[in-house]
Order: structure tokens, then C-alpha cells, then sequence
């Protein structure tokens, strides 16, 4: 094993059982809000240009690299080298998916017209994204996702 | 009684709604308010006052005065004048002691006055002292207004909705509703915020009914739309919040019946009510004389009519009985009435543009006072900047010579114009400490309907002019808000750990240690602490910070900001660290691993992760160091075995030579645990054998779950932390915050060949070595009980019958059979085997000093 593998969730045997942190709070969710936690995410610092995959630049120098959590392996080989630290994230991270502006407007203060962004989602620091329409991905860290579940799905049964 | 349908009316005649007041059935008609649909029945006394509970009745019938607030549904300070009628709803009065009729406390009215001056709580009730919590409980409760079930479950469900508009106008009347139109023909995207009743619809303009309750920095506007708090971030704020009809002030300008130009409006074009048979009008502007037609309209008799901008008058008297408005003198002509419209002009609503930042201005030639000097990105519109119309500029008071009754200056808080006068008098010559001593603008109106007439008041008192008086501090909320609507959800965020629910599962009982949640034991902690002892344990650790440290001046940066020396350390192997803040304070502990070259792993504190990763940026900041710094505390999950036969447990769990030989105390290994890919750490907090192995955190059940299946014949159980402290004592391990402090120091904790002051710098070490110029003050031991009496951490030290030190940790220990713990003590007692003694429950009780390990202090079983 290389030294910085036992952060690598796909590196895992087969049998080894992987498991959402929003498995438990999603269980009775409404329609529409979708576990997004099983996606590869690479924390990368030095040189960020010219990334391939799906980027979030932070900083000039910092950015989040996203991917199926099926291709974090040939990922993971693309971003080493150039002298960039990159580190795998994949596993701090739980991931929703959820629907409606007006949801949104009730979760989080970022502006919805400028993302992706960084800022608090039920009080919690979150990766937000917005895909086509009123499709949103939300990404915050793990150990807070029960949490943040509870708080997207109280949500969304106040606007039910 | 309603008038004949008439064109304009809000009702819907043909829906019938039905509701209680003190149980009494009500009907009214969709379209109605609460307090319409009373006084369609008749109802003319709404409330009680705050003070003399003297009978209240609609004012200005626009959710501005206090006159009508009732308790719906539990709920108490509802505006019935604005609050829609709602099907089986249920209303009672507040703040009366018998019925609205007949309230036993209006004797207060009769008889207080002398007794209940303004700041008479200041005053009485303070002895004798020991009679004080009758007092309180006489007073809280006949104080306040409605009732709060502090048993009852949230009444309803509140929201927190977060916004963004680039123009937002606050206001919808005529000049809000063209400044909302303007906006909108220019492309922005523009919200127009309104809380009248009447829904409004604008082309391209996204309307909301709602009430601003203030501006802040950013643009920030919360609205409260009832169920629902708007927080706006505008990009530019239009307040259009129009005026507010002032009242008069003269004996009995309180009394049922006497009303603002408003209510006479809504009363007879909105709910087809007459508001009387005979009315006064007395006006200072055209708002009473635009009454007029709507009396006329009611068949309310005109008796009299004075425009104050004409007549000049020098006295006005209302009288009444029982409460109830009979008659008014003007200037001593006596007209009888039931009704006396007053207007003293209309106030600009500037509160809005005070809150950010704006400066207001008493405009002398009419009377008012106007915003001005707008901040950036704050603009003003209509009435709200001045724009009220011709009036004339009432007097502070219509008082005359006679003793014609009580004059209200502030109808919220039951002010008189006396009591105000009595403020003045004790020396209470700037507005904003009157304001705090009378409490005028402090009740439900927020100053809407006193603030100019007391501040006229002080002016003449005082002899001088309304500028020189100047405003009070405008805050929000502009209006009174429901507390349930900001608070929103309960939410509060908690850290679970990957292994949460297992625990929870296993009959865990979870404590917060910051904001994550851990076991504190699983039943029995003195048996789960003798098992890691005799077997074998395993808790979870993964609420430790981790950070991975990379980059080619990692060691170099690490030796530099660690009292520690990094740079001779060899890959695989790890190193306890204090970090220290640059006044050589502890700041934080943990485990340093070596990874490679340029990588290190360390762990810090559970609550410590975030400030410490502040502390490594901030620091990298300065230094400019070629190093990155990367929290990886959630994406890890931890969890410690530990205990005889841990070593066996390991084999069964990975292919990784786990022998002593191979594997020996202070290495750290890369290996897959039950399948998942890890980092284990041979190192032992608790004392006995142990491997506390890192990997990918959405395994920690899988792994947790492995652990206690093939450790099942070894004897494996969770411990939780409760156990956990007790081992740790035993070891004499310190906990950062629990047996150190904001002063301590690793040289005075007992911890002194951490601190490598043969090194070049590190942060704190300046400070260290004054720490050893001065000599120390206090040293961190550990002390074993001679009668096995555990005494209360934080309890103290005794030395000649005075405090010397303090109890941080303390524990019966079943292993070691005695009560141990750690104190601070003075230099001279930090010997081994000299007595303490310690206060325990009132008594002083004798301890050993001990400055070594109280379990294998040789630590064979950690190597072994």
C-alpha cells in the first residue's frame, strides 16, 4: 500500500461493506432526494489548471475534483504528478441530490444563481451545485450528514 | 350591527366563518379580521391596559396600537384588527383579572396613580429583602401581557426562508408600488414587500405579504409573512413604509372610542361597520377630514369638526363611562359623542432607514422628522420621506388648567404625560435614559405612536426645541415578532461518527463531547474499564482531528511549531506532541506519524481539529512554507483495540506481521483491516496492549462489526469514554482542557522532556524558558486517596485551611483498588509520597503524591 491509500474508500476488498452515513435518515425521505455519497472527491492543491473531470476551483490553487466512485482509481492516477498534492476525499464527504428552488431557499443562504459554492446548508459548511433546472447537489461532510438529512427532509415535509 | 352592502367592502356575505370568544360563539364573514367580526357583535372593549387596566378599544385598526391584542389558540399578543378570521379558532382577552367588563385590577386605575409612578419598581417592593420572592411571584403575575403554556408543544410550524433579490421595496402603496414597477422595466429582478391585507399583483414584480422588521449590514432584510421568515439579501433596498397617523395628547385620549383616522376607514369601506352614532373629529392634517365621507357614508352623525391647520384650541377633555367615550370639551364647550377622530399629522416611517445607518432630522417647519444621508445602496421613497402633506404642528399636550384625567403619552406602556414629567424632574434629561426609566417607545408599538409626541413633550418641559431633544436609537424589529418565527427549525447539527448507530444499537448511552455525539459507557464502566484490563476492548476514536501534513518542508514546519523535535523521526513511526500557543500555553495534543519523506498524519483532540487547523494555516501563512495542510477528520474513521489480546484480534484481521518484533510500540503500518484500506497505530492511551487503526469512514460499521465477531472468544466489548478516562487516569495521561487550562504549560504539567529547548525556535518557547527563569508556581501531579474517598473534580487543594491547588481528574480506580486522580499543586508538594489534602463535601480528607504512572508505570504492557 502506498502511504496515503488508507484514505482511498475504493481500494477496498470486495467483501469490505460500504456505507452511507445518510442511509439511516434517507429511509423515509421524500421523492426526489437522492444519496449522492457514493462519489469520488479529490481534494487537489498546486497546479489546478487545465484539470480534466469535473472541477471546483476554490482557490487559483485549490480545487475539488469530482468522479463516479467506480472511476476514483483512473482518476486518482490522472491527477498525481506536477508536483500537486492531492488527496482523497471521498469518503469525508456525504452527497444529496435534491430538487426545487424553493427547498433550497429554505436549507442555505448562497445564492442560487451563482454556483457552485461553498457555504452553510443547514448550518453545516457544503459543496453546493446546481445541475440542469432545479436539480441541486449538496456535499458536506460526513459526520455531519444524519444531521443535514434531517434538516433536508424536515424541509421538505414543511413545503409538502 | 353591518351597514347595507356597499360597493368596495372586503366581506363575503355569503360565507359565514364562526369562532369563540371566551367561549362564546362569534360569527363573522370571510374577509373579516378577529377584532371586526367582535365588533360587528358588538364588542367594544378589546383589551385591558398594561399598567391600570383601564378598557382599551380599537385605535387605529391597522396592527399598530396594542388596544386590540388578544390570545388566539394559545397564542398570546395577537393584533385581532389584522388578523383574519379563522374558522373555530379560539380568542381570549389578556391581561385581565375577572372579564373585560369588570377586571379586578382596574383598581389600580383608581388608586395606584400615587402608588405607581413611573419607575415605581425601582422603588418598592425591595424589603425586606426576604419578602422578595413573594413579591416576584405577585408580580410576574399580574406583569406582562398574555399567557405563555410553557408545556405546550410548538403551536405551529415556523420557517426559515433564505433570499435574494436585486432591488427590494419595502412598502406597497402608490410610491413603492412605481418604484417596484420602475425597477422591474429595467430588468432587475425585484420583490415588493407589503403587509397590508390586500394581496398585490405587479407585471414582472414578485410580491410578498409580509413585514419588514428591519435593515441590516449586506442588504439583509428579514420579513416576517407569518409562518414564514423572508431573510433578504438585496442588492438594494427601496423603502416605501409610507407614515404613521399620530395620535393627540389630552386627558382621556385613551378612552374606547377614541380613534385614528384609519380605523374609521377600514371600519366602515372595508367591514361596512359603523365605528358610532355621533363623532368629533379634530385634525391637524387632511387624514380626519377624509373621514368625512366614510361617517357620512355610516349614518355617524358630524357633531363637530376642528381642523387644527384653522382653529387654534388650547384644551380638549374626553370623558367617559366606564371607559367608553361620552363626551369632549374643546376649549370648554362640552359636545357629547361616542366618537373622536384625532390626527396629529402623520410621522414619515424612517425606523427602516435608521437601522441602516441613516440620520434623521427634525424638520421644524412641520413637525416631523425626515431621514436623510441614506447609506450606499438604501434609497427612500414617498411619505416614508417626507412627503405627508400640509399640517398644522400640534401642541405637546391639550392639557389645559383643570384635573380632567389621566393624558397617555405612551398608550403601550400606560405612560401619562405626568409621568413623564416626573422623569424629568428626577434628572432624567436625555431622551434615550427617559426612554429606559418611563419605557415609552419600548411597548408593542415600538415608538410608532409616542415617539413624537414624547419627544414634543420633553421639548416643552425641558425648553427647548424637538432638534436639540433629538430621536432615540431605532432597532429592530420595526414590528413585533412572533420569538418561534426566529428561531425556524430546531435544528442543531451534531457529529455522528461512522459507527454511530452501531453503538446506539448496542444500548450505548451517548454524551456530547463538542458537537459530536459518543458513548459514555454501555452500561457499566468500571466492567467494560476491567475488560480492556483482562481482555480486550474496542472504542471508537474517530471523533480525533486528523490532518495529513505534506509537502517538502512538512518536518521542517512541524519542528517549528511543536515543542517537539519531527525532523529525526523515520517513516512508520509516531510521536506524542503538545502543541503549544506562542505564549507557550497547551493548546491541543496528539499523535504525530511519520507517513514519508515529506508526509505526516496527526491527530489532535476530538474538539480541537478545526482550531488547530487554523492554527497550522495560520502559521503556514506566515512562514511561507512549501507544505499543505489537509483536514481529513471525517473522511477517516478510528477505532482503538486494546488489551491482552489485541495482538491476537490483529492477526485475525489482517495479513500485517503484527509480532512485537515486526511490529513494535510507536510504529505506524499501512494494512487492510477486514478488508478496508488502513493506517494502524501502535500506541495505548488506555494502558494495555493496542492498535488504533484508521480507514476509510464509510467501513466503520463493517469494521466494528468484524471486530466483535473475531474478537468474540477473545472476550472484545465497547467501551465508551467514561471507561475510557478511567484508564487513561490510571496511566497518568493528561486530557487537554480537563486537566489543563488557558495557563498551562508542558514544563508545570510535568511533561518537561517534551519541550526541546536545545532546539532553534518553535512557537512558545520564549515563553517556556521565562516559565524556568521565574521558577514554577504550580506543578500537575497525581495523587492516590488514603481512605479511597473520590473527591469532586475541581475540588481543592488545602494547605494551612486556605485553597493551594485544584482536583482536574479524579476516579475509583477497580484495577488498582484506590481512589487516584491529578491536581495542581504548589512546586513544594510535587514530591513523590508527599501528603495532600484535599476538601471533599466539606471535609478534608489525605492524599500521597504520586508522580509516576499508577499503572505499569514501566509500560511493559504497551510493549509488550
Amino acid at each position: 500500500m502506498s502511504h496515503l491509500d488508507f484514505l482511498s474508500p475504493d481500494l477496498a476488498a470486495d467483501d469490505a461493506v460500504w456505507r452511507s452515513p445518510l442511509e439511516r435518515a434517507l429511509a423515509h425521505a421524500p421523492e426526489g432526494v437522492e444519496d449522492l455519497t457514493r462519489t469520488a472527491v479529490f481534494e487537489v492543491r498546486g497546479d489546478v489548471d487545465g484539470l480534466e473531470g469535473e472541477v471546483v476551483r476554490l482557490t487559483p490553487e485549490r480545487a475539488y475534483v469530482l468522479c463516479p466512485f467506480e472511476e476514483a482509481g483512473r482518476v486518482r492516477t490522472r491527477l498525481t504528478g506536477a508536483g500537486r498534492v492531492v488527496v482523497d476525499a471521498s469518503a469525508g464527504w456525504a452527497g444529496l441530490r435534491v430538487h426545487g428552488e424553493t427547498l433550497m431557499h429554505r436549507l442555505t443562504d448562497l445564492d442560487l444563481n451563482a454556483l457552485p459554492a461553498l457555504g452553510a446548508l443547514a448550518h453545516v459548511r457544503a459543496l453546493v451545485i446546481r445541475d440542469e433546472g432545479d436539480s441541486f447537489r449538496l456535499y458536506f461532510a460526513q459526520e455531519y450528514g444524519h444531521s443535514v438529512a434531517e434538516a433536508v427532509i424536515d424541509a421538505a415535509e414543511g413545503l409538502a | 350591527m353591518r351597514l347595507e352592502p356597499q360597493q368596495g367592502e372586503r366581506i363575503d356575505r355569503g360565507h359565514e366563518v364562526s369562532f369563540t370568544f371566551h367561549g362564546a360563539s362569534v360569527r363573522g364573514f370571510e374577509g373579516d379580521t378577529l377584532a371586526s367580526a367582535l365588533y360587528a357583535e358588538g364588542q367594544r372593549i378589546f383589551s385591558r391596559s398594561f399598567k391600570y387596566h383601564r378598557p382599551r378599544g380599537l385605535l387605529c385598526c391597522r396592527g399598530t396600537c396594542p388596544n386590540c391584542m388578544v390570545q388566539v389558540d394559545g397564542t398570546p399578543n395577537v393584533r385581532a384588527c389584522v388578523t383574519p378570521i379563522r374558522e373555530g379558532a379560539s380568542v381570549e382577552a389578556q391581561n385581565v383579572w375577572g372579564s373585560l367588563d369588570h377586571d379586578l385590577l382596574a383598581i389600580t386605575d383608581k388608586i395606584g396613580g400615587p402608588f405607581t409612578p413611573v419607575g415605581f419598581y425601582y422603588r418598592t417592593m425591595i424589603r425586606p429583602r426576604r419578602a422578595w420572592p413573594l413579591y416576584e411571584k405577585f408580580l410576574r403575575n399580574v406583569a406582562g401581557l398574555g399567557k405563555v403554556d410553557k408545556h405546550a408543544g410548538r403551536a405551529s410550524r415556523y420557517d426559515v426562508e433564505h433570499r435574494h433579490a436585486e432591488v427590494l421595496v419595502i412598502g406597497g402603496g402608490e410610491s413603492g408600488q412605481a418604484a417596484a414597477r420602475e425597477a422591474a422595466a429595467e430588468g432587475k429582478h425585484t420583490v415588493l414587500v407589503d403587509n397590508g391585507p390586500d394581496p398585490i399583483e405587479l407585471e414582472g414584480v414578485e410580491t410578498i405579504q409580509g413585514t419588514a422588521l428591519g435593515t441590516f449590514e449586506g442588504g439583509l432584510v428579514p420579513v416576517d409573512a407569518g409562518l414564514v421568515l423572508y431573510r433578504f439579501r438585496a442588492g438594494h433596498v427601496v423603502v416605501a413604509a409610507g407614515a404613521v397617523e399620530q395620535p393627540l395628547l389630552f386627558p382621556g385620549n385613551d378612552l374606547v372610542g377614541v380613534v385614528l383616522p384609519e380605523a374609521v376607514r377600514r371600519l366602515v369601506g372595508r367591514w361596512s361597520l359603523r365605528p358610532g352614532t355621533r363623532a368629533v373629529v379634530i385634525s391637524a392634517d387632511d387624514g380626519g377630514l377624509d373621514t368625512l365621507p366614510y361617517l357620512e357614508r355610516a349614518g355617524t352623525e358630524i357633531a363637530e369638526v376642528v381642523d387644527l391647520r384653522e382653529t387654534r384650541v388650547h384644551e380638549i377633555a374626553a370623558q367617559g363611562r366606564g371607559g367608553r367615550l361620552a363626551s369632549v370639551e374643546l376649549d370648554g364647550l362640552k359636545v357629547g359623542c361616542d366618537l373622536l377622530v384625532v390626527s396629529g399629522g402623520r410621522q414619515p416611517a424612517y425606523a427602516l432607514l435608521a437601522h441602516a445607518g441613516a440620520r434623521v432630522e427634525y424638520d421644524d417647519g412641520r413637525g416631523i422628522f425626515v431621514p436623510t444621508d441614506l447609506p450606499p445602496g438604501i434609497e427612500v421613497v414617498g411619505p416614508a420621506a417626507g412627503e405627508t402633506g400640509d399640517a398644522a404642528i400640534p401642541a405637546a399636550t391639550y392639557n389645559g388648567a383643570a384635573k380632567k384625567g389621566k393624558c397617555f403619552v405612551c398608550i403601550c406602556e400606560d405612560v401619562t404625560d405626568k409621568d413623564v414629567k416626573r422623569a424629568i424632574a428626577e434628572g432624567f434629561d436625555s431622551i434615550e435614559l427617559a426612554k429606559r426609566y418611563t419605557t415609552v417607545t419600548m411597548g408593542p408599538c415600538q415608538g410608532k405612536l409616542c415617539h413624537v409626541p414624547s419627544i414634543r413633550l420633553y421639548a416643552r418641559e425641558n425648553e427647548t426645541d424637538e432638534a436639540t431633544i433629538g430621536t432615540t436609537t431605532a432597532r429592530p424589529p420595526w414590528q413585533p415578532v412572533e420569538l418561534g418565527l426566529l428561531a425556524g427549525r430546531p435544528h442543531e447539527p451534531a457529529q455522528r461518527t461512522a459507527i454511530h448507530h452501531r453503538h446506539k444499537e448496542l444500548g450505548a448511552k451517548m454524551m456530547w463531547t463538542g458537537s459530536w455525539r459518543r458513548p459514555h459507557s454501555y452500561g457499566d464502566p468500571a466492567a467494560e474499564a476491567k475488560n480492556v484490563h483482562d481482555s480486550l476492548g474496542v472504542i471508537d476514536v474517530s471523533t480525533l482531528g486528523k490532518l495529513i501534513v505534506s509537502g517538502p518542508d512538512s518536518a521542517a514546519f512541524l519542528e517549528r511549531l511543536y515543542p517537539n523535535r519531527f525532523g529525526d523521526m523515520k517513516a512508520g513511526r509516531i510521536r506524542y506532541g503538545v502543541l503549544n500557543s506562542d505564549a507557550g500555553r497547551i493548546m491541543d495534543d496528539g499523535t504525530l506519524a511519520r507517513l514519508s519523506e515529506e508526509d505526516f498524519y496527526v491527530t489532535t483532540t476530538s474538539t480541537g481539529a478545526g482550531a488547530v487547523v487554523e492554527w497550522f494555516e495560520w502559521w503556514n501563512a506566515i512562514w511561507r512554507m512549501d507544505v499543505e495542510i489537509v483536514n481529513v477528520t471525517g473522511a477517516l474513521a478510528a477505532v482503538n483495540v486494546a488489551g491482552p489480546n489485541a495482538r491476537e484480534l490483529m492477526t485475525r484481521l489482517t495479513d500485517l506481521d503484527v509480532s512485537n518484533d515486526a511490529f513494535t510500540y510507536l510504529d505506524a503500518k499501512h494494512a487492510h483491516v477486514a478488508g478496508a484500506p488502513s493506517l494502524l497505530l501502535r500506541i495505548g492511551f488506555v494502558g494495555e496492549l493496542g492498535y488504533e487503526i484508521h480507514f476509510p469512514s464509510p467501513y466503520g460499521e463493517h469494521v466494528w462489526n468484524e471486530i466483535l465477531a473475531e474478537g468474540a472468544d477473545l472476550g472484545v466489548k465497547p467501551f465508551g469514554l467514561e471507561p475510557q478516562r478511567i484508564l487513561r487516569l490510571e496511566k497518568m495521561h493528561i486530557l487537554v482542557g480537563q486537566d489543563t487550562d488557558s495557563e498551562s504549560n508542558v514544563l508545570e504539567a510535568s511533561m518537561p522532556w517534551i519541550a526541546k529547548l536545545d532546539k532553534d525556535d518553535f512557537v512558545g518557547k520564549w515563553s517556556l524558558e521565562h516559565v524556568l527563569e521565574r521558577g514554577f508556581r504550580e506543578q500537575l501531579v497525581g495523587f492516590e486517596m488514603e481512605n479511597g474517598v473520590v473527591p469532586a473534580e475541581g475540588g481543592q487543594i488545602v494547605i494551612d485551611g486556605r485553597p493551594g491547588g485544584r482536583v482536574t481528574s479524579a476516579r475509583w480506580s477497580n484495577q488498582l483498588d484506590r481512589a487516584i486522580g491529578m491536581a495542581w499543586v504548589p512546586p513544594n508538594l510535587a514530591e513523590e509520597d508527599a501528603e495532600l489534602t484535599i476538601k471533599v463535601d466539606g471535609s478534608v480528607e489525605k492524599a500521597r503524591v504520586r508522580l509516576r504512572p499508577f499503572f505499569d508505570p514501566e509500560g511493559e504492557h504497551l510493549r509488550t
